[in-house]
């Protein structure tokens, strides 16, 4: 059997009150992550995903359950040296060059000298990063986002947890970064994502995970969250009094009419397939016919704004 | 812990502060030099002149500028390299540069204590910057032997790192660099009361429990003037005459970085 990347099991994580009533960032998580995937964490601000992290990465300890990165505890140094981070707010020193900081990366990694500097340049040029030898206080938020990624690939790391990580990137180097996720999957990396973009999730994750106050609300595959609803629409060019008689034949009132084009929701495979038939019978140019599915976006906001309903009707 | 030392020296001499520090240190090293004059007697024997006063013989005058070097570095010295080094340790628990310190696979208390060890170097390489040239020069005009001054900087470093170590464990609760540094002057300002404690406290405070309390509290904390003391005391004799201030210092400052260690290793960030 094949040792998880990540394996959480029933994770607790308090914050004790001075003062004020204890905080319960984490209650009872519980997840496995495969080697060699893509896991995206999703969740509002707040939700526990930065103490989920900091837990992983051996910077907070639990306050019940257990956390295991490759199969060990992420406290000893040397499950450490297997894992890269990227924090979503990295501050670095200001008399830093891109260059020394990578090599001080490696050495807190145990890399010795010779082997940080034969893979520095092969790094900055992965991450496209470029003027090297400048401090890093004239970097812009991008190129400081790019060199934060080099860092945590300086010792080729097994499991890479990367937060915000095209955070103040344009389009095209938030391109490169998912091109770069992707190639890292090939080499058999295990990435652990936490992002707001839910659009960059759904993109590149194999699995998706949303946290809601606390709890793993939702975890599944990117296409189970985006899964059609089984309803189609239709779109066709014009509407004729024809059309409306086909199409209100099989649909009754629900059809939406536009100027020069009719759009029909129909509710499944049968009901489409009746509409096409009634729509045959007339002149008209079918335009398109399309499955409806859910987005990500919508599904976690409907996971998260029915919790919230849910907490207010109880409050 | 050695990666972290040569980083964060690095660091250090990028910070103003610490330049100041070093540039006293030219000036103290200059000044000296001016005010002690080597001269040739028209007996044919060396003497110094330091500044207006008569010329004395090189046996007695040289160590009284090393003396004065000494006292001139353990005072003002101290709370500049205070300064300068405490940031060293509180922007270690900054958020952002934290996380990705204590992330990577290297213990905790080494990257702190390679800090330390930083502000430490920062500290001594000032110190002998202002002596050792003055030192070295004085030796080799007169003869005179001057390595006492080593062993004297030695102490001084000792004192400096117990100071620091109060710095230290005040990082621990807070992020910020002020409740670190007040720790640690108001620890260096009580030492000479405390050394007195005869003619401060027990003037104050006529109850045995408090005066108990008072002779605790002196036997705790590090003993910054009597390590001068026997420093200017070392560098004139070549002896120290007591060592009990040099290793209940000692034991001080490690077990207070032994503390820190231990609740930065058991700490949730």
């Amino acid at each position: 059997m094949v040792t998880p990347a990540i394996d959480l099991r029933g994770l607790r994580k308090v914050y004790p009150g001075f003062r004020r009533a204890p905080v319960e960032a984490l209650r009872d998580i519980s997840l496995c992550v495969e080697p060699a995937s893509i896991f995206g964490l999703i969740g509002q601000n707040g939700a526990g995903k930065t103490t989920l992290v900091k837990i992983l990465l051996g910077l907070s300890a639990p306050t019940a359950g257990s956390a295991k990165v490759l199969g060990a505890s992420p406290s000893d140094t040397a499950t450490r040296r297997r894992l890269g981070y990227l924090p979503e707010q990295m501050r670095l020193p200001d008399h830093f060059a891109a260059e020394d900081f990578l090599n001080y990366m490696g050495a807190l990694n145990g890399l010795d000298p010779r082997t940080c500097r034969s893979r520095i340049p092969r790094l900055l040029a992965r991450v496209g990063l470029e003027r090297t030898r400048q401090a890093v206080r004239v970097y812009s938020k991008g190129m400081l986002q790019r060199l934060g990624l080099a860092q945590a690939l300086i010792n080729d790391p097994a499991v890479l947890f990367l937060d915000e990580p095209t955070d103040g990137l344009d389009p095209l180097g938030r391109k490169d970064v998912r091109d770069l996720l992707i190639a890292l999957r090939a080499e058999g990396k295990t990435i652990f994502l936490n992002s707001h973009l839910l659009s960059e999730i759904e993109l590149v994750c194999d699995r998706i995970a949303i946290m809601d106050r606390g709890r793993l609300a939702r975890m599944a595959a990117p296409a189970e969250f985006t899964r059609g609803t089984g309803e189609y629409l239709v779109t066709v060019a014009a509407s004729s009094d024809g059309v409306r008689a086909a199409a209100a034949s099989v649909l009754g009132e629900d059809v939406r009419w536009e100027q020069n084009a009719a759009r029909f929701v129909t509710r499944d495979l049968a009901h489409l397939n009746s509409l096409l038939d009634q729509l045959r019978r007339v002149p008209v140019e079918i335009e398109s016919v399309e499955p409806i599915r859910l987005s990500l976006e919508r599904f976690f906001i409907e996971v998260v704004g029915e919790k919230a309903t849910h907490v207010a009707h109880l409050s | 812990m050695w990666p972290t030392f040569l980083s964060s020296l690095r660091e250090t001499m990028s910070r103003r502060v610490a330049l100041v520090l070093f540039g006293v240190a030219i000036l103290v090293a200059v000044a000296f030099n001016w005010i002690a004059h080597v001269r040739t007697s028209p007996a044919g024997s060396v003497v110094i002149a330091i500044g207006t006063q008569p010329p004395g013989a090189p046996e007695i005058a040289v160590p009284a500028v090393l003396e004065s070097e000494l006292h001139a570095a353990g005072s003002l010295w101290l709370l500049l390299a205070v300064f300068a080094a405490t940031p060293l340790l509180t922007s270690t628990l900054e958020k952002g540069w934290l996380e990705l310190l204590f992330s990577k696979g290297t213990a905790r208390w080494r990257i702190f204590g390679g800090r330390f060890l930083a502000g430490l170097a920062l500290y001594a390489i000032s110190f002998a910057i202002a002596t050792l040239p003055v030192a070295a020069r004085l030796w080799w005009r007169t003869g005179v032997p001057t390595w006492q001054i080593s062993l004297a900087l030695a102490m001084q470093t000792l004192s400096f790192a117990a100071i620091l170590s109060v710095a230290a464990i005040a990082c621990l609760p807070q992020r910020g660099v002020a409740l670190p540094i007040i720790a640690a002057v108001a620890v260096w300002v009580l030492a000479p009361s405390l050394a007195k404690r005869q003619e401060t406290y027990y003037q104050l405070f006529s109850s045995h429990a408090v005066r108990e309390i008072v002779d605790w509290v002196y036997r705790i904390l590090p003993k910054s003037t009597e390590l001068e003391d026997l420093s200017a005391a070392f560098i004139h004799s070549g002896r120290i005459a007591a060592w009990w201030p040099v290793w209940s210092t000692a034991v001080f400052a490690m077990a207070t970085l032994g503390l820190t260690s231990w609740l930065l290793r058991r700490k949730s960030f």
